[in-house]
């Protein structure tokens, strides 16, 4: 760590792993509730439990790479954060914001659209608080000393993200319309700008574990990042073949969307050649296996499973059903949680001066919670695809079929638990790291990895 | 090989490219979805139906055009499926409908919020959605089996139960939302008992007089639950069907007795 603004950063990812913890816990919650023991519903019902839970999510993911780009900008533009204060405002502001919507959807104070129930008066709250932080990266990266690839994409990224939140807030009496401008945030966020931002990470994160020159690095980024929205904008599609809107969204939204796992297949080769290439020698070694992760599981649940449905023939029969909360799951953790926890597990050593890197905890931290996720995704997908032939294509009733379903659910609370062990660890290192310290400014871990970068540094031959 | 700035050239002009096509087809969209979702019919009891629906978070649990939580049914086309006067009867007291079964939140809304619930869900059932939701295509195959068990009770031939006026309360106190009788009703509903999961059929109600007492039908509708813990019958007595209202619907019944086929 260079800067002494870049330690703002830990506390963001502080606040980002309790909420990761709060959302496992309302994960249970409705994991219960779905094999009948639902005790908490007269003051946690589903939908409640529901919002919470994605809401936390997109919290906490969205603290992780705030987090990510306060500790990354000031590096990249070779100065210090342009407003330090600023960043403490906003990280204060952005949980107070938050924690008083999480404490609306209890007391049934939401506005009711899937993935965007913020009410409405602190959406505009958010907006200020985003506007704060653009900011005062942007400002950081403008008066920089150096532009980088990686800071100019990752600062897009988020530029893009804040945009594409507007288009939520429009008001519409049309149900058709109202879902189909939700889609633009939701979708367009997670398929499209967020892969902005998990790409730069991504970029970043293979520079210094990896040791690869940085031209190479960029340039595939954009590549990267080019098929991503060649890919993802018209894939928007898939969302609007069975909401009201005209029947060509079913060709439209079916071929790209086809086409969007070679963007994360693309993401995984590159990550996997760039740290074959590079020799994986850092001694984070744990930092490396959830920059790969992210990579490689990102490709399976977002990639791979969210393929699995949609073509429109597929989809016609799975929409509305527990497939898609089986990729949902899959896809959020691999794209957008190990990244974050791949920033983490990175930054840590850096900003506490202390090499727990290579432990029994950061082992099991990671492949349990892998484990842990790809048994849960599992159950939903046995869950979702029993749903889709006995509701969908027998015709039974709901409730009969939800019946016959839950014994899945066991399934997916024993992967979920399994899943929390794994959590528990990462968080368990987290602790021990401790506080980031000054004397970590650069420090010797950080000398160790300039070395290491002069050394695997390869010319850009390709 | 590709250079860093043929690179970002196919980066920049690819997101150029592909986001023009898409605001170009959202216009269009945009055009075509007032036609194709009649947003003619779109009253301020549907719009405000549509407020009540976003202000309960309804889709946390339900889907509404497959959009949603998966933990409660589908409800694009709800009122087709159980009709008005059923979901009346069923929001002012879900757990009385369902009892024993997954649980809904109990809302305090007033006829007129329900009468604008209704309104904006029978819009939606009405919008072109491009063929969502599907019929079952195997739902054929079940569908004798479904028939035989809950018509298990037997009906009165078609032209004899024609020819008999259905009192308003069957419909009304949602008794054809699950049985069928006199030929209306839904066919084939079968739930499962809530404490010991067997799936058991609505049964058709003509010939009930030929297995139940005057005594044990009232004492079945005033409370199953007593009877029969588990069963997916509703306890609707008292707060939707007054003890009165009982006697008449078991007369009715008991009095089908004088149309039925001697034999």
């Amino acid at each position: 760590m260079k800067f002494q603004s870049q330690k703002i950063a830990y506390w963001f990812f502080a606040a980002a792993m309790l909420l990761l913890v709060l959302q496992i816990v309302y994960g249970f919650i409705m994991g219960f509730a779905r094999i009948g023991m639902d005790g908490l519903h007269d003051w946690i019902p589903f939908n409640t439990a529901r919002a919470t839970h994605t809401n936390l999510l997109v919290f906490w993911l969205l603290l992780g790479f705030m987090g990510s780009a306060y500790f990354i900008i000031p590096e990249e533009a070779d100065r210090e954060l342009m407003w330090p204060k600023l960043a403490w405002i906003q990280l204060g502001s952005f949980l107070l914001v938050g924690v008083v919507a999480l404490i609306g959807y209890h007391v049934n104070w939401w506005e009711g659209r899937k993935f965007l129930e913020i009410p409405r008066p602190l959406d505009y709250l958010v907006v200020v608080n985003v506007l704060a932080f653009l900011a005062n990266i942007g400002l950081t990266v403008w008066n920089g000393k150096r532009y980088t690839t990686t800071s100019i994409v990752l600062y897009f990224g988020l530029l893009a993200a804040a945009l594409l939140y507007l288009p939520g807030m429009i008001d519409f009496d049309n149900q058709t319309l109202d879902s189909f401008y939700r889609w633009w945030v939701v979708h367009l966020w997670v398929e499209g700008v967020w892969e902005l931002i998990m790409g730069a990470l991504l970029c970043y994160l293979l520079i210094k574990l990896t040791g690869v020159d940085r031209e190479l690095v960029e340039k595939w980024l954009y590549i990267i990042v080019g098929l991503t929205f060649l890919s993802g904008i018209l894939g928007t599609g898939h969302h609007y073949y069975y909401i009201g809107a005209p029947r060509y969204w079913l060709m439209v939204g079916g071929i790209f969307s086809a086409l969007e796992p070679l963007a994360f297949l693309g993401m995984a080769i590159y990550a996997l050649a760039m740290a074959k290439k590079g020799g994986r020698r850092h001694p984070n070694k744990a930092a490396l296996n959830w920059t790969l992760g992210s990579a490689i599981m990102s490709f399976v649940g977002a990639g791979f499973l969210g393929f699995a449905h949609t073509l429109p023939q597929v989809n016609l029969w799975t929409h509305g059903s527990l497939v898609t909360a089986m990729h949902g799951h899959l896809a959020f953790w691999g794209a957008y949680a190990m990244i974050v926890l791949a920033m983490v597990a990175y930054v840590l050593p850096i900003m506490t001066g202390r090499k727990l890197w290579d432990n029994a905890a950061a082992g099991f931290a990671f492949w349990l919670s892998n484990i842990g996720m790809v048994g849960m995704t599992g159950a939903l997908a046995v869950a979702g695809i029993t749903q889709v032939n006995l509701e969908r294509r027998m015709g039974l009733d709901f409730l009969a079929v939800q019946k016959e379903i839950e014994v899945h659910f066991i399934g997916m609370l024993l992967a979920a638990s399994l899943f929390l062990v794994g959590i528990v660890c990462f968080l368990w290192n987290f602790w021990r790291f401790g506080l980031p310290s000054d004397e970590a400014v650069n420090s010797d871990v950080r000398a160790a990895e300039r070395d290491l970068s002069r050394i695997e540094s390869t010319p850009a031959a390709s | 090989m590709l250079s860093k700035y043929q690179a970002r050239a196919f980066f920049l002009g690819g997101t150029a490219v592909f986001a023009g096509i898409f605001l170009v087809l959202t216009f269009d969209t945009h055009r075509q979805i007032p036609k194709q979702t009649n947003a003619d019919q779109i009253t301020p009891q549907v719009a405000a139906g549509k407020k009540i629906w976003e202000a309960n978070n309804c889709m946390g649990c339900h889907t509404l055009f497959g959009e949603g939580a998966y933990y409660a049914p589908e409800l694009t086309k709800v009122v087709e499926r159980r009709g008005k006067d059923w979901i009346k009867v069923f929001i002012k007291d879900p757990e009385a409908m369902f009892p024993g079964q997954r649980k809904m939140v109990k809302y305090d809304f007033t006829d007129e919020q329900i009468d604008q619930i209704i309104a904006f869900l029978d819009w939606c059932g009405k919008v072109d959605l491009n063929g969502f939701p599907a019929e079952p295509p195997l739902k054929k195959l079940m569908q004798p089996a479904a028939d035989t068990a809950s018509n298990a009770g037997g009906e009165l031939p078609p032209a004899v139960a024609a020819t008999i006026p259905l009192p308003a309360m069957f419909e009304q106190k949602s008794c054809t939302g699950c049985h069928r009788i006199l030929g209306k009703g839904m066919p084939g509903v079968m739930l499962p008992n809530a404490v010991t999961g067997e799936v058991v059929p609505a049964p058709a109600l003509d010939l009930v007089f030929q297995r139940k007492t005057r005594e044990e039908l009232i004492a079945w509708i005033s409370d199953p639950q007593k009877i029969k813990p588990g069963s997916p019958m509703p306890n609707l007595v008292p707060a939707l069907v007054s003890p009165q209202e009982v006697e008449q619907m078991v007369d009715f019944l008991l009095g089908l007795k004088a149309h039925a086929p001697a034999n």
